[in-house]
């Protein structure tokens, strides 16, 4: 049974379509990222499933249990988590308290402090959990985010342009954080500009072009497909502009 | 009573309702849709228009021009307000309504503290003419025709005019109109005045038509709440529709069970709206916009 | 020693400022202090102490819902006034025998608990938040004002009570503990004054430990961060309104001390002006704290009390310039800032914090 699955979907603002017909499946156990120039409905599709927006028509599965009409909330409980793309962490409160907040119904309270060490640990962030979440660096708000995340222990895992504004070594950490997660268990979708760090994670690649899927597959079927080139801006390979269209 | 009277007589209560409702919350709409700040303060200064006007009548000013006089010093003191307090909040909307707040506190005492608890008024003008049975008061539809002008004014001003323009663009998208060299500061303040001067203007037209004390602004602000937040956030989309259907509520309530039970009909009203269209009138009719 | 220390575990937290032994210690003298006070005083001025004392768990729920949750509620005087009317029209009809005015105080918090749920649930089920929030309950608290101003005539009673409109109700018997060889009843005097002190210990000490658990945990997260908070797998909205009638709760209870402590209570507990005070002593004193909410609270009541004597309508022309002072000078408040001041040569200051 697929881990999720999205159904015809289809979501319109007034006259615009921006989510259309789509089907998406995604395998347990696997890494799938989602690419597509801007404008292509990435974010809309990433708020479909988590139940911020809800789809004009079409239904999502999760586990093949229907969901299209649960809550945020609700769809967290049966095993999704998110991290946004703008970090959404609690500014005024510290970094353990945070990661706390997240945890503290998941773990007898006495493992808890453990449990928030281990985590602080795999997130290199052990030195700065008395620290006020707001005053970290960005890309230590970025994994503060994916660790409260992760520590739902949930099923699937989705990270919205997890490594926006990262340097390329912080991007690359983030992907092997993301490869430990997976080799774990961890099922993941990722909505990412950066390719590099799509063909670190990637066991398969979706390609979204105006509301629509415009192909599917491995990475390098994806990087091979003209048709992918094409539609960024026409430009000679999608790694180059979907680059430049990350550090613009 | 025949069909014709008794048709009349129930526009009459609606456009009394709808003038109060309009008039009452514009100034209120117009600061909150511009700004996002919810005045506290707006009944504080209905009252100020009210006393000025009145004063300025008492002076042997024609009452039109008394009106406009409560109405421009109305402005002037939203316009101080605007630089001394509310320029400096614009980052903590939630403080704004606290310190406004603070602000009524310090009005409505200062006005009983100076001017004592009550001041002499001046009489309704135009007198009444009868419909059927009943007598109507001329002024009433005065203000109906008032708070009509008012809309189409705002909308003029906001669509046809050089400040309407620098206004929404400034709304929009605040450090864009200020990278197009808009003094955005000087657009806040505007518009906090105009709203500050309508909520006076407000005041100056019902000063007539009611008893003159310091609390006098209670009488109106639980209105301009209500209508404020059925409207949402636009001005013409929002308050004054929202006024229009509330209006029905409250003439309907009023001339079956009385005043008080046209109030808590608006409020159970507000209560039924936002728990369907939590953005208001105009945030449903702009939903698909967003 | 090991539950002591286990307790006291419990009422320290992240969410409220003072903590460790020293702080305790300060604590207990203070209580002591207030415990001894009635000894070096008269009836009557203990009596006027009493006073203060009602309205600080109004300002404590505020502190709540407010400070802790980020919910503006500017209602909190409806529920002090639908409960201190509640006790009033409860033991005019029903006397004070056998310890009935406790269980009319009970009702009557269960009352105003139950209006703020009704209230609660259309507002954050409706997603209400904000400056809506702030505006449609403080329209609630002033419908309510002029509805029971409304009812003075004589056919607004429920069985022998009258509500009186604009005068209010008056003559409710205060609060009567049974007691073998005659009830105590609790006029303001000393007697009243442990009462209400032992249930200011009891209501601080466990709102402490709420705000320090996890749902304390959750209520802060609400308030920085409504949407992660949500895609915590947290349905906020249960929380907020649980918060928000506790909150009310409180404000009931400080509705029923009053009534009985005056034995009086009038539509204008509501009104506008009533409505801002407790705005202005938990804005003042630091809304994110409850320990400086407290003491922000008694300060800002004894300057008020001060002032009065020059005239009320001075008083709140004073508070009213303290609320914008506190608002655009010290927005966490004069106490809060002032606590922070004091704390700071005593705590290792961490890198990077503001």
């Amino acid at each position: 049974m697929p881990m999720l699955q999205t159904i015809g979907l289809n979501k319109r603002f007034g006259g615009l379509h921006v989510t259309n017909n789509v089907d998406l499946t995604l395998e347990a156990g696997e890494v799938h990222c989602l690419i597509g120039p801007n404008g292509a409905g990435k974010s809309t599709l990433f708020r479909l499933i988590l139940g911020e927006h809800l789809p004009s028509s079409g239904a999502i599965l999760f586990g093949g249990e229907d969901i299209t009409g649960l809550k945020p909330f609700q769809r967290i409980r049966r095993g999704m988590s998110v991290k946004f793309q703008v970090p959404g962490i609690f500014k005024a409160l510290s970094v353990r308290q945070n990661l706390e907040i997240a945890m503290q119904h998941h773990y007898p309270p006495a493992a808890l402090g453990e449990e928030i060490d281990r985590l602080l640990a795999f997130l290199n962030l052990t030195a700065d959990s008395t620290r006020l979440a707001g005053n970290l660096s960005h890309g230590q708000k970025q994994w503060l985010e994916i660790g409260m995340a992760v520590s739902l222990k949930p099923r699937l895992l989705l990270l919205d342009e997890p490594t926006a504004g990262m340097s390329p070594e912080e991007t690359f950490a983030t992907g092997e954080m993301v490869k430990r997660l997976n080799a774990e268990g961890m099922t993941v979708l990722a909505v990412e500009h950066d390719m590099a760090f799509v063909r670190q994670v990637a066991h398969k690649v979706t390609v979204l072009h105006l509301g629509r899927v415009f192909a599917q597959g491995s990475i390098d079927e994806i990087v091979a497909n003209e048709d992918v080139a094409a539609i960024y801006l026409g430009q000679t390979t999608a790694h180059e502009t979907a680059h430049e269209a990350a550090h613009a | 009573m025949d069909v014709g009277t008794l048709a009349f007589s129930a526009l009459y209560q609606f456009g009394d309702a709808f003038a109060f409702l309009v008039l009452s919350a514009c100034g209120l709409a117009v600061i909150f849709g511009m700004m996002g700040v919810i005045n506290l303060a707006h009944g504080e200064f209905i009252m100020c228009g009210a006393y000025v006007t009145v004063s300025a009548a008492h002076a042997g000013v024609p009452l039109p021009l008394a009106i406009l006089i409560g109405a421009l010093v109305s402005a002037a003191v939203g316009a101080l307000v605007e630089i001394l307090i509310i320029r400096h909040l614009y980052d903590r909307p939630l403080d704004t309504i606290v310190a406004t707040w603070g602000l009524s506190l310090i009005f409505t005492q200062g006005t009983l503290i100076v001017l004592g608890s009550t001041m002499a008024g001046v009489g309704t003008p135009f007198g009444s003419f009868t419909v059927g049975d009943y007598s109507y008061s001329l002024y009433r539809l005065v203000l109906c025709g008032m708070a009509v002008l008012v809309i189409a004014g705002l909308y003029a001003l906001f669509n046809w005019t050089r400040f309407g323009v620098m206004a929404r663009a400034t709304i929009q998208v605040p450090h864009m109109a200020a990278a197009l060299g808009i003094d955005t500061r000087l657009v806040y303040s505007l518009t906090f005045a105009l709203g500050a001067g309508l909520a006076g203007l407000a005041g100056g037209l019902y000063a007539p038509t009611m008893t003159l004390v310091p609390t006098m602004g209670t009488t109106f602000i639980m209105e301009a709440f209500v209508t404020v937040v059925v409207g949402g956030a636009d001005v013409f989309l929002g308050t004054a529709p929202a006024a229009a259907v509330l209006a029905v509520v409250k003439a309907t309530m009023t001339s079956w069970y009385g005043q008080l039970a046209g109030q808590i009909g608006l409020l159970i009203a507000v209560i039924v709206v936002i728990r369907v269209l939590p953005r208001g009138i105009s945030g449903f009719l702009l939903r698909e916009r967003a | 020693m090991n539950a002591l220390s286990r307790f006291f575990s419990r009422l320290e937290g992240p969410q409220t400022l003072g903590r460790g032994p020293g702080f305790w210690i300060g604590f207990l003298v203070v209580l002591a202090g207030a415990c001894a006070y009635p000894l070096f005083s008269d009836g009557y001025t203990v009596g006027n102490t009493v006073y203060f004392f009602t309205w600080i768990f109004m300002a404590l729920g505020l502190c709540l819902i407010w400070g802790y949750g980020g919910a503006l509620s500017f209602g909190q005087t409806a529920f002090f006034g639908i409960a201190g009317y509640s006790y009033g029209i409860l033991t005019i009809n029903f006397g004070a025998a056998y310890g009935f005015t406790f269980v009319a105080l009970l009702i009557a918090i269960g009352i105003a608990a139950l209006f703020a749920a009704l209230l609660g649930y259309f507002l954050f089920f409706g997603r209400i938040s904000g400056v809506f929030l702030g505006i449609v309950t403080l329209s609630v608290t002033l419908v309510l004002e002029r509805f029971m101003a409304q009812t003075a005539g004589p056919e607004w009673k429920i069985g022998a009570a009258r509500l009186n409109g604009f005068n209010g109700m008056s003559n409710m018997p205060p609060l009567t503990v049974p007691w073998p060889g005659g009830d105590i009843v609790l006029f303001p005097d000393v007697q009243l004054y442990y009462v209400v002190l032992g249930l200011l210990v009891l209501v601080y000490l466990g709102l402490r430990i709420l705000v320090n658990s996890p749902f304390g945990n959750v209520l802060v997260a609400i308030r920085e961060n409504p949407e992660r908070a949500e895609m915590l797998g947290y349905d906020i909205r249960k929380y907020q309104l649980g918060t928000f009638v506790i909150g009310a709760a409180l404000a009931g209870l400080s509705g029923v001390l009053y009534t009985s402590w005056g034995q009086y209570i009038t539509p204008s507990s509501m009104g506008m002006t009533a409505a801002a005070l407790p705005i202005v002593w938990v804005a003042v004193g630091g809304r994110s704290d409850l320990t400086t909410t407290l003491v922000g609270t008694l300060t800002v009541l004894a300057v008020f009390q001060a002032l009065t004597i020059h005239g009320s309508q001075y008083a709140l022309v004073v508070m009213g310039i303290m609320l914008v002072l506190t608002v655009l000078l010290a927005p966490r408040g004069l106490i809060y800032a002032l606590a922070r001041l004091i704390a700071r040569p005593f705590t290792k200051r961490q890198p990077g914090d503001a």
